[in-house]
């Protein structure tokens, strides 16, 4: 686990972070007998704590691990701290997970099996890039009339431009781009957040790659539709519709085939869903047990309608068939824990201590 | 684990020492950690086991061993303890220091979490409880001994032995006949002969082939495959395997609800140490038989539990049934033939192996052989899991098993089949557990679920429960289930609000006919049990509630209201702070007073008025509408 | 051989082998009413009103005679009591969304409420454009009781040019649910425009 990482000193170099110890050991050795500190980690999630800790310069990652994979890790990166110049380690020959990744912000790439100059001389360049970044700019007090990095802005529509064309498209992009603009619009209206659309696009542009993310895990296969919407459901806990039509597009599924799935299970929500779940089991023996009656003082402890939430988006009521814990009936889940015939008193303590964990946050 | 299993005598080599490492410990401490008894907390309890073991520096004589359903589940979380072979219920993470310190050093008995029977007296083994007495737990039992987790416990059991046997030593066709010979049938609730099923895709001209697994379980109030799947996985990866050796097929799934997590990860966790040991992938135990399996979660929806709906799910489309007049032994998953068996029926394939075809056919009775496993729930003393010889009347499961009625009540019914079973009264208790009798009585097996309802059930309530579940369920596609379904409802609705009225039986029967004549499913087809059997069986209480506007049980909210017995009540405010919409108000020392309007029908005031006191009244009809209230004298 | 000969109300009829007990009648010029019939689609399944009564091995069932295979030596009869009275509970079930046959049946109201007043789920827009047309534009949504057809958001527009689903719905759902969300779509565009040859 990660408990050496709380008692790691200031600071390192260079965080390496792959499952293999043969690599880890193999760049440790080099790195330090070129005056570098570096430290290692086997996996995504100690990797990320290192990497918050230590603050390194250059972080070495392989892109194929199980668990969190080297992509998410290397999109977490820039929101611990910009600067980081990430390098991904690569097997495979795969030549095109490489680019990839370098279009995700990987500085540079490096194939298994590598020699240590190859290795030394990426690191190293790295290190240069490292010291010329300018430290990122303050916000300035007043909003300025116009954003100090539009030509930067304009430059990289520029250069999207020319790879949609690349990409072969007939249609207009800027046409789908002003159809993007107005579903963040509609996100940020379903949210309640009218005024916060540039929070909607930086929504919009997660989910988008959290739906590449889990249908890369599924292999692209289109019978695997419903396990990559339970997974994304997992995830999201809800499925925006920027999302299903996402998804649409990567599977080569018709969107009308994915709306219907969505619409027929359970399992799916498409509307957003409070920060607690509490689930009401009706099943036969709950039933039998009183559970009606139980459902029906939550629902009048909580305000809310069975399948509805809150308006402080703090609780979800859902009435479900069957827990399958018969003899604790009636049974209530609330998030992930189970409650066999909780009495009014219990039902408020638990909720109140729902309410203290979203104050705490 | 990670020796591979490449032969038959490795797989030998591996029970040996397997069975070696599990006796290297002296003592055992089972801890049941099936999902209700985590639910219960037995999941901090099994870690406190491991904490105060090693705080006492035992662990070099003590293993801690987390396993799946022990059944028991009215008594959990349940703790077995070897060798000293005592049980303890009821555990709580408080009683783990004394049941260390007492039990496994001194070697005394904790008494007050034994079991005592209703003579008073304290049971020590789990096995003379009466509980498990008359089960004849043949599938269940490896439940309370193995780590659902752990390969080598499953081998140590003789796991993966019948396999062995019948890859090594027999052809797929006799692998076949013997399952036909055995007379197994679906666990499901149809009770279609299993050899036959697997006998018609066999023949099936199309090579390419597929076995499925259904853990869909989707009737409210069953769990015993889940309870298998979580507890013995490999039990029934075993029994898949042997079933795609025996019909032809390399690709097996296992479709589980998504409701059932630890389903889901005990079932992968198993298919990927069964891979990693060469038990499932090419060339098992070197006989050149390919097989591999995958894990398909299910979405939420009761219809995808039908064989046609749960394959196009499989396939990735909406999963609702298919209206071709096809079977799905020719034209299954992917349009090939495919066998699909509910878990309980795969986890009795290498049982029916290792016991040969004279001793498992001993057991049931003469249409329907071996055992059955069911979910004893409602109101019933013993909630659980219970696995009987087909044959066994339902008399001695639920009073001698399931320990009776609670609290001295009536038993008024009892229910198999889930939604597409039906009642079936106290007068019918003698009937054996068997497919034909269950289905001749108006009911049927079904997956097992046997729900036990007394006399403060509604019967009337209750098959509204169902249809409203069905009409919720059913995929929506043809007419006769989605639209008679809705007007079935509507016509319950009705009569339990009190506005029933006379022609509704009448009307509700037509519906059925309809639902069962023209549907496109076996959904809407057994639709009508549950009505029907009801209106056979408790005519009187549907004569009640239409032409009296009256519930018997007082279950209906319309039909009934509570008041509060002035003369009784002493003001002592208990029921104040336990009603829900605050109807209840009231100072201390004097009667409280109960806003009709407000109140819910919930009852808690009713549990909390203490049994002496016993103020609150339930009382037919509705409230007067004066806004004092009334005054009643006892 | 690549026909079959079956009988179906007395009358002997020879059709090839994959063709549907209904096809088979329409051929020998039985009359059976349908409204999830067509001859372009898979059948559906969904209305039930084409029930027969076939016989085989000496067993009778009732069955979908749209999905049912004719087969050689079956017996075929196209309507009984039984089979009148469940077709006259459909229309009911129905109504007013499928009035057509009500006359032929003497009913003139129904003893019901609660069904879709405009739609009777017959799925003829539904897969006419999933199937033929293939631009996906409709979809059942929901379950059970709760189940009805809805266009996929941002699709509506698309449709000008097409409309072949008008001339499918006998109970006018898709007309009068078109304009609406043509209008919806042209408020709310959907993101990524251009779904339509997915």
């Amino acid at each position: 686990m990660v408990s050496f990482v709380q008692n790691l000193g200031s600071s390192a170099d260079v965080v390496v972070i792959d499952d293999e110890a043969s690599i880890r050991e193999g760049c440790r050795q080099a790195l330090e007998s070129e005056g570098y500190r570096a430290l290692l980690a086997d996996n995504g999630i100690d990797g990320l704590e290192m990497v918050k800790q230590v603050r390194p310069r250059v972080v070495l990652l392989d892109l194929r691990m199980p668990g969190i994979s080297g992509v998410e890790v290397l999109d977490r990166l820039p929101g611990i701290d910009p600067r980081i110049i990430p390098i991904v380690i690569t097997g495979y020959g795969s030549v095109d997970t490489a680019v990839n990744s370098m279009r995700r912000g990987a500085f540079d790439f490096i194939s298994k099996p590598f020699d240590v100059d190859a290795l030394l001389n990426t690191v190293g360049r790295a290190m240069k890039r490292y010291e010329e970044t300018v430290e990122p700019q303050p916000l300035a007090p007043k909003a300025p009339a116009r954003p100090a990095t539009e030509p930067d802005a304009i430059l990289k529509g520029l250069e999207a431009v020319g790879e949609f064309y690349q990409a072969g498209t007939q249609g207009s992009l800027s046409e789908t781009l002003c159809a993007l603009e107005s579903e963040a619009t509609y996100h940020a209206r379903k949210l309640g957040r009218i005024h916060e659309k540039k929070k909607a696009v930086g929504e919009l542009i997660e989910d988008v790659h959290l739906v590449d993310r889990v249908v890369e895990r599924h292999d692209f296969r289109k019978n695997a539709l419903i396990q990559i919407m339970l997974d994304l459901q997992s995830e999201k806990r809800w499925l925006p519709r920027h999302m299903l039509m996402w998804l649409s597009r990567r599977l080569n599924i018709p969107v009308a085939r994915i709306y219907e799935v969505a619409h027929f299970y359970e399992a799916f929500s498409l509307e957003p869903q409070g920060a607690h779940t509490v689930q009401v089991c009706l099943g036969t023996a709950c039933h039998v047990r009183r559970g009606p009656q139980l459902a029906d003082s939550i629902s009048s402890v909580l305000g809310v309608k069975p399948g509805g939430t809150d308006d402080k988006l703090q609780f979800t009521l859902k009435q479900v068939h069957c827990l399958g814990c018969c003899a604790l009936a009636p049974v209530i889940k609330v998030d992930e824990t189970y409650y066999g015939n909780p009495s009014l008193d219990d039902l408020k303590a638990i909720f109140a201590s729902c309410e203290k964990k979203e104050q705490e946050r | 684990m990670n020796t591979k299993i490449a032969t038959k005598s490795d797989l030998d080599r591996v029970r040996g020492e397997a069975r070696k490492a599990r006796t290297a410990k002296p003592v055992e401490i089972t801890v049941c950690s099936g999902t209700g008894c985590l639910a219960a907390k037995s999941g901090g309890l099994a870690a406190e086991f491991d904490r105060v073991v090693a705080l006492h520096d035992l662990q070099h004589r003590v293993e801690v061993r987390r396993t799946g359903c022990f059944g028991f589940c009215e008594r959990g979380p349940v703790v077995v303890i070897h060798p000293h072979n005592v049980c303890y219920l009821q555990v709580k993470e408080a009683d783990v220091e004394e049941i260390i310190a007492r039990t496994i050093v001194e070697g005394e008995t904790v008494t007050r979490l034994l079991y005592v029977d209703d003579k008073g007296r304290s049971i020590r083994a789990l096995e003379d409880i009466p509980f498990y007495a008359k089960q004849s737990r043949v599938l269940l039992d490896a439940n309370t001994k193995i780590d659902p987790t752990s390969l080598d416990d499953y081998i140590a059991q003789g796991g993966y032995g019948a396999l062995a046997r019948v890859l090594t030593s027999m052809k797929p066709e006799e692998v076949v006949d013997l399952v036909k010979k055995s007379g197994l049938r679906g666990r499901g609730g149809g009770g279609f002969p299993t050899g036959r099923k697997w006998e018609s895709t066999r023949n099936a001209a199309e090579k390419e082939k597929y076995v499925v697994v259904n853990a869909d379980e989707g009737d409210p109030g069953a769990y015993m495959d889940r309870s298998l799947l979580e507890g013995n996985p490999h039990s029934i990866l075993e029994g898949l395997i042997i079933g795609g050796y025996a019909i032809g097929a390399h690709q097996g799934y296992i479709y589980v609800r998504q409701e059932y997590p630890l389903a889901v990860t005990n079932a992968q966790l198993a298919i990927d140490s069964a891979r990693e040991a060469g038990l499932l992938g090419k060339n098992i135990l070197g006989t050149g038989f390919d097989f591999d399996v995958k894990v398909h979660r299910g979405a939420g929806a009761f219809v995808s539990g039908e064989s046609t709906a749960l394959m196009r799910a499989i396939e990735g489309f909406v999963g609702a049934p298919r209206p071709k007049y096809v079977h799905t032994s020719e034209f299954g998953l992917w349009n090939k033939p495919t066998t699909l068996n509910n878990v309980e029926t795969w986890a009795n394939v290498p049982l029916l192996v290792n016991l040969g075809l004279d001793q498992y056919r001993a057991v049931g009775t003469q249409g329907s052989k071996g055992t059955k496993i069911f979910s004893l729930v409602g109101k019933v003393c013993n909630t659980g899991l219970v696995e009987v010889p087909m044959g066994m009347t339902l008399r001695e499961i639920v009073y001698d098993i399931g320990g009776g009625i609670p609290k001295g009540k009536q038993l008024k019914a009892v229910q198999t089949g889930g939604p597409s079973g039906g009642f079936l009264p106290a007068s019918k208790l003698d009937l054996p557990v068997d497919f034909d009798a269950l289905t001749e009585a108006g009911s049927m097996m079904g997956s097992g679920g046997l729900i036990v309802m007394d006399e403060d059930t509604c019967i009337v309530d209750t098959t509204r429960y169902y249809v409203n579940f069905l009409a919720h369920e059913s995929c929506g596609q043809c007419v006769p289930c989605r639209e008679g379904l809705r007007q079935l409802s509507k016509i319950l609705d009705n009569i339990v609000a009190g506005h029933g009225k006379a022609g509704d039986i009448e009307m509700m029967e037509d519906l059925c006919e309809l639902l069962e004549g023209a549907s496109l499913c076996a959904l809407g087809q057994t639709a009508p049990n549950p009505v029907r059997s009801a209106l056979a069986h408790f005519r009187a209480e549907f004569d009640a509630h239409i032409l009296e506007h009256r519930c018997p049980s007082l279950v209906c909210k319309s039909l009934h209201h509570y008041a509060i017995d002035k003369d009784r009540c002493p003001g002592c405010m208990l029921c104040v702070s336990a009603c829900p919409t605050e109807a209840i108000s009231g100072v201390r020392k004097k009667p409280v007073v109960l806003d009709q309007a407000k109140c819910i029908k919930c009852g808690n005031c009713m549990d909390v008025c203490p049994p002496k006191v016993n103020a609150v009244l339930k009382l037919p009809g509705s409230p007067k509408p004066a806004t004092q209230q009334p005054v009643v004298t006892t | 051989m690549n026909t079959v000969r079956l009988t179906i109300d007395g009358k002997s009829v020879e059709v090839d082998k994959g063709a549907s007990v209904l096809d088979a009648a329409r051929k020998a010029k039985v009359d059976i009413p349908t409204l999830c019939h067509h001859p372009k689609l898979e059948p559906f399944g969904a209305c039930r009103m084409c029930l027969v009564e076939i016989e085989k091995h000496g067993r009778k069932r009732t069955v979908a005679s749209c999905a049912f295979p004719a087969e050689d030596g079956l017996v075929v009869t196209s309507s009984t009591p039984k089979i009148e009275r469940m077709r006259k509970l459909i229309v009911e079930l129905l109504w007013p969304a499928y009035t057509t046959p009500a006359k032929g049946m003497k009913i003139e109201k129904s003893r019901f409420t609660g069904a879709l007043p405009d739609c009777s789920l017959c799925g003829l827009c539904v897969r006419y454009c999933r199937d033929v047309v293939k631009k996906n534009a409709l979809y059942f949504q929901g379950r059970g009781v709760d189940r009805c057809v809805a266009f996929v958001p941002g699709m509506a527009h698309e449709c000008d040019s097409c409309r072949a689903c008008f001339d499918l719905c006998s109970s006018g759902w898709v007309v009068s649910r078109y304009a609406a969300q043509a209008s919806a779509d042209y408020d709310e565009r959907p993101c990524f425009p251009g779904m339509t040859e997915c």
